[in-house]
């Protein structure tokens, strides 16, 4: 019989701050509910101790700015390395699938990391991602982030990657943080529709939810054929969220795990850490262990109340025809995409609300017929208090050829020697070589 | 003095043990009234040293294992109230059961409220079944025991005589399923562990014999008879807590340790660190249904003396006992006849095996001395994986805190303690291999009833205080209710948990001889309850223990203290 692996890690010893949302109290009522279910003896059930993840497993995804150490807490390195603990279960065969019930969350954390954002300083999943393509040679991996937020830190840390599939399904950005996520965010040229926003609108209950999932996810993911789904099982587009205005049920949340069938979910947001909390993370439980969930009922519960609007279907029925069709058409060539400059660049500004830090950033991502082509990035960062930092970095990806990779150390090179003869513009300089 | 008494399937042992000194050991085959046997090894041991003398008696019973085994699961029946969660008929319930509408949630808040007429109709099927006991489980009944205590209160005055128990008053336990299971094996086992109670109190009555009386929990805690009754399950399993702490008897207090108690068919492992006996993580099971009950964390290897050796398909093959060892007049080769043979056991010479040895060894078509090196490495090898397992499972028991992942690598024992016949050989052997420091502590056939004698009596109380909700409830059973004053921080929270340990304390009359009876403080942590942006409460947990182990360790030598030595 084959497992479902659990590492519960509540973190009852760290908060952001004493009222945070993102705080001790929030998985509690959780702990509460999935162990007086007595679901833990279930046999079919593998509870695993948390590990820490390493600095290198961190390098790999992000620029901490100044460095790992001064971004994270234990409670971070915790976080992560509980994801990559199910990663090593799972490709050891001894589970089938697994859940991270794990805080503090990621999916806001981008590439650069200057500070927190949205609740988040590092990813978990883009670590958990990068962690098993270097170490066991997974290629093709899909990311299905179902927190009610755009996950807009995965986004950017898999961008340019034409082998990470990422889909968003989220509360439209015009409604709510981090009011990205739209459908034209769809890729860099090298990884053209590589990116999937499927942006909601408030309102939303388990049947619109339901019907992205059949006919946007599913049908984009067997045309992928990834070779492992991760699931950023985020929480809050509960209909009791505090922080936004969706209406979906613990059974929605079940009924969507049971269809995508990741192989690990790692939890993100949910902040009605009594109302939706206990009964979505049981739940999701229960189906991702193959259990009967439709017992899994919140007390506030009251169908009529949970009906979805016509117009809301309406809104849902054309961003599934969008998709259909933006899925059916020929992928346009690679390198008319770079267009005539054979770069790609943008510019851009980065707001970090939880630490009030408003960053520069410009990228480049060259076109390279071999393989993904080297991405660079240079930023820098006002800050409400601290020191601010300017930053010049370089990233070789995973699947590089040898052209790109020997370049971008020339590259850096010829950076350090700047700065080594006092011509350098920045603080710091990163080279990323997963 | 105290005597120790542990009624095994086979014998009864006793012991009577005075200081650090072991005066008298007893054993005798165990009677099919258990009663009955304790009773026989006590007056022995009292007739000897005077009954006036016996301070203090300790058993440990395979009975609770004995009534359960004779599956009276059909007289019992569980109403549950599971409100919103997994669906009840995936979960393993001990007895057949009916699902009541009510339901409490985490904080203890009614949302659903019980259905008396729904109660009234489960009630009516089960008694057209022959279900004449019926306990009530209703999900967090010990944050709230409102549902349990009504559903209870209507079948008393309903049917008065239909036998009830409510989960709650049998553990504060935060696991539903463990707590229904408790609650009906209860009710399967009070009536006749009443009666067994009763018998040994008038049966020492009889002899004269006043002190108090205490039964060996599964956690290697004593519990005062009188308790015994309310919490029954407590003492299932007491059997190996009885071994591991008699091989503490004579160690190091503060050793850090494996005891490997080798049987005729199995061997029993378990962990010992700072002189405690490591606890399994979640609980235990009888048959295949969760308890909430905690034990030992053991683990068994299907190898002991007893177990044969035969040639199979070419090989060497271990199976199971056929018999006792060949050169004890048994059918088949087993593994204390290869400790003959080797040299590593004195109850044979080893000519009396060397013939069948070199018969197999022969029909593999080798030499005897491989055939015995295969057999110890096939049993070392085994030993070896099984501890591996045990250790990597204690290393990896879940974490809920920073501190427990950052805290140092758990440092593994790196010494054995053995117990059973093939002990001194098989232990020598491994401590050859593996440069372990191995002990076979004297007495070694009566360690158990010594490990009762010895055990101290234990107490653990994880308090859950809601000061929102003003109620709190504790781990263990009828412990629990409305909280008399709001308390304001950790420290209020930790006193008020100290004051329920000592009020607890004396009516499980710990001893008041060690650490002053203050315990030790497992855990203690605050949750702020924040509401639109304001402390509308604080959530408490506080854990508080006297942990498990070995009273005093005994002197080794002689069995008589010397003149005056006696009474220090």
């Amino acid at each position: 019989m084959k497992k479902t692996g659990l590492i519960f890690f509540p973190a009852f010893d760290w908060a952001i701050s004493e009222t945070h949302p993102e705080r001790e109290e929030r998985l509690l009522y959780t702990r509460d509910q999935i162990f007086e279910e007595g679901i833990l003896d279930n046999p079919k059930i593998l509870e695993y101790k948390p590990r820490l993840a390493t600095n290198n497993d961190i390098n790999r995804v992000h620029f901490c700015v100044p460095d790992v150490d001064s971004q994270t807490t234990s409670a971070h390195f915790i976080s992560a390395g509980s994801s990559l603990k199910l990663g090593d279960a799972l490709v050891n065969g001894e589970i089938k699938n697994g859940f991270a019930l794990v805080r503090p969350p990621g999916h806001h954390a981008m590439r650069i990391v200057h500070g927190n954002r949205g609740f988040c300083n590092i990813n978990n999943e883009a670590i958990l991602v990068e962690y098993l393509r270097a170490k066991y040679g997974f290629k093709k991996i899909a990311i299905v982030d179902t927190d009610v937020h755009h996950g807009d830190g995965t986004q950017d840390i898999f961008y340019h990657d034409p082998d990470v599939l990422f889909i968003s399904v989220h509360q439209d950005g015009r409604t709510l943080y981090p009011g990205s996520g739209f459908v034209d965010e769809a890729g860099g040229p090298g990884a053209h529709l590589k990116t999937i926003n499927i942006p909601l609108p408030p309102g939303t209950t388990d049947e619109g939810f339901l019907s992205v999932c059949r006919q946007i996810i599913k049908p984009a993911l067997a045309v992928f054929q990834p070779e492992l789904i991760i699931n950023s099982a985020g929480q809050d587009n509960h209909f009791t969220d505090p922080l936004a205005n969706m209406k979906v049920t613990a059974q929605g949340y079940a009924k969507l795990t049971e269809e995508l069938k990741p192989d690990l979910a790692v939890l993100e947001g949910g902040y009605a850490i009594e109302t939706a909390l206990p009964y979505v993370n049981l739940s999701i439980l229960l189906a991702l262990a193959g259990e009967d969930y439709s017992k899994v009922v919140e007390p506030q519960y009251k169908p009529h109340e949970l009906k979805q609007s016509p117009e809301t279907t309406r809104y849902i029925t054309q961003i599934i025809n969008y998709w259909q069709e933006k899925l059916a058409q020929d992928a346009p060539d690679k390198e008319s995409l770079f267009g005539p400059n054979r770069i790609y660049t943008r510019r851009r500004n980065i707001y970090y609300d939880t630490d009030q830090i408003s960053e520069e950033q410009q990228e480049f991502v060259e076109y390279c017929p071999d393989c993904p082509g080297l991405y660079r990035v240079i930023s820098g960062a006002k800050k409400a208090y601290g020191r601010d930092y300017r930053i010049w970095g370089i990233s070789i990806p995973l699947y590089a050829c040898p052209h790109c990779r020997h370049r971008a150390y020339e590259l850096w090179g010829e950076e350090l020697q700047k700065k080594s003869i006092g011509n350098g513009a920045y603080d710091f300089y990163c080279l990323q070589d997963k | 003095m105290h005597i120790g008494v542990d009624v095994g399937g086979t014998y009864t042992d006793g012991v009577i043990i005075d200081h650090d000194r072991v005066i008298q050991t007893v054993k005798i085959p165990t009677k099919k009234n258990l009663a009955h046997s304790i009773e026989l090894v006590i007056a022995q041991l009292a007739a000897n040293n005077g009954a006036e003398n016996i301070d203090k008696i300790v058993i440990s019973t395979t009975l609770i294992t004995n009534l359960l085994a004779e599956k009276k699961h059909e007289s019992v029946g569980l109403l549950l109230l599971p409100g919103p969660g997994v669906n009840p008929a995936d979960l393993n319930f001990v007895c057949p059961t009916v699902v009541i509408r009510g339901a409490v949630d985490y904080r203890g808040r009614i949302i659903v409220e019980a259905d008396l007429r729904e109660v009234q109709q489960a009630v009516e099927g089960m008694l057209a079944k022959g279900i004449n006991s019926i306990a009530v489980a209703c999900k967090f009944s010990q944050r709230n025991p409102v549902l349990e205590n009504k559903v209870i209160e209507y079948l008393g005055q309903s049917y008065p005589r239909v036998i009830t128990i409510a989960s709650h008053r049998v553990s504060g336990l935060l696991n539903w399923l463990r707590r229904a299971n408790g609650a009906a094996l209860t009710l399967m086992i009070s009536e006749k562990y009443h009666f067994f109670i009763r018998q040994i109190e008038e049966s020492l009555a009889k002899m004269k014999i006043c002190c108090p009386i205490y039964v060996l929990k599964a956690d290697g805690g004593t519990l005062p008879l009188e308790l015994a009754l309310q919490y029954p399950l407590e003492s299932v399993f007491s059997g190996p807590a009885a071994s591991a702490l008699g091989a503490l008897a004579f160690a190091d207090k503060n050793i850090t340790s494996v005891v490997m108690d080798i049987g005729g068919t199995t061997t029993d492992l378990a962990i010992i660190l700072n002189g405690v006996p490591l606890l399994s993580e979640r609980g235990a099971f009888i048959d295949n249904y969760p308890i909430p009950v905690r034990g030992l964390a053991l683990t068994s290897l299907a190898l002991g003396g007893d177990t044969s050796i035969t040639a199979q398909n070419g090989r060497v093959s271990l199976g199971p006992r056929k018999g006792q060892a060949y050169c004890l007049g048994g059918p088949r080769l087993t593994i204390t006849d290869i400790l003959v043979y080797l040299g590593k056991s004195d109850i044979s010479s080893s000519e009396e095996v060397v013939g069948a040895l070199g018969e197999l060894a022969g029909s593999l078509g080798r030499k005897p001395q491989e055939i015995a090196a295969e057999v110890i490495d096939i049993f070392m090898d085994t030993l070896e994986a099984k501890l591996e397992e045990m250790f990597h499972k204690w290393e990896e028991e879940p974490a809920y805190h920073i501190w427990q992942v950052l805290s140092q690598q758990k440092k593994r024992p790196a010494a054995i303690i053995c117990l059973g016949g093939p002990a001194d050989g098989l232990g020598a052997l491994w401590g050859e291999r593996k440069g372990w420091d191995v002990q076979i502590p004297p007495y070694s056939p009566v360690a158990n009833a010594i490990g009762a004698a010895l055990a101290k009596t234990t107490l653990r109380l994880e308090l859950h205080a809601d000061t929102e909700q003003m109620r709190y409830s504790t781990n263990l059973g009828s412990v629990g209710g409305p909280l008399a004053t709001k308390l304001k921080n950790t420290d209020e929270a930790k006193q008020f948990a100290l004051s329920i340990f000592r009020e607890l304390s004396d009516k499980w009359s710990l001893e008041k001889d060690y650490t002053g009876n203050i315990p030790e403080t497992i855990y203690e942590e605050s949750f702020n309850l924040i509401r639109d942006w304001h402390t509308s409460g604080k959530i408490f947990q506080i854990g508080l223990q006297t942990p498990s182990g070995i009273q005093t360790v005994l002197h080794p030598c002689s069995k008589k203290a010397p003149e005056g030595g006696a009474k220090q």
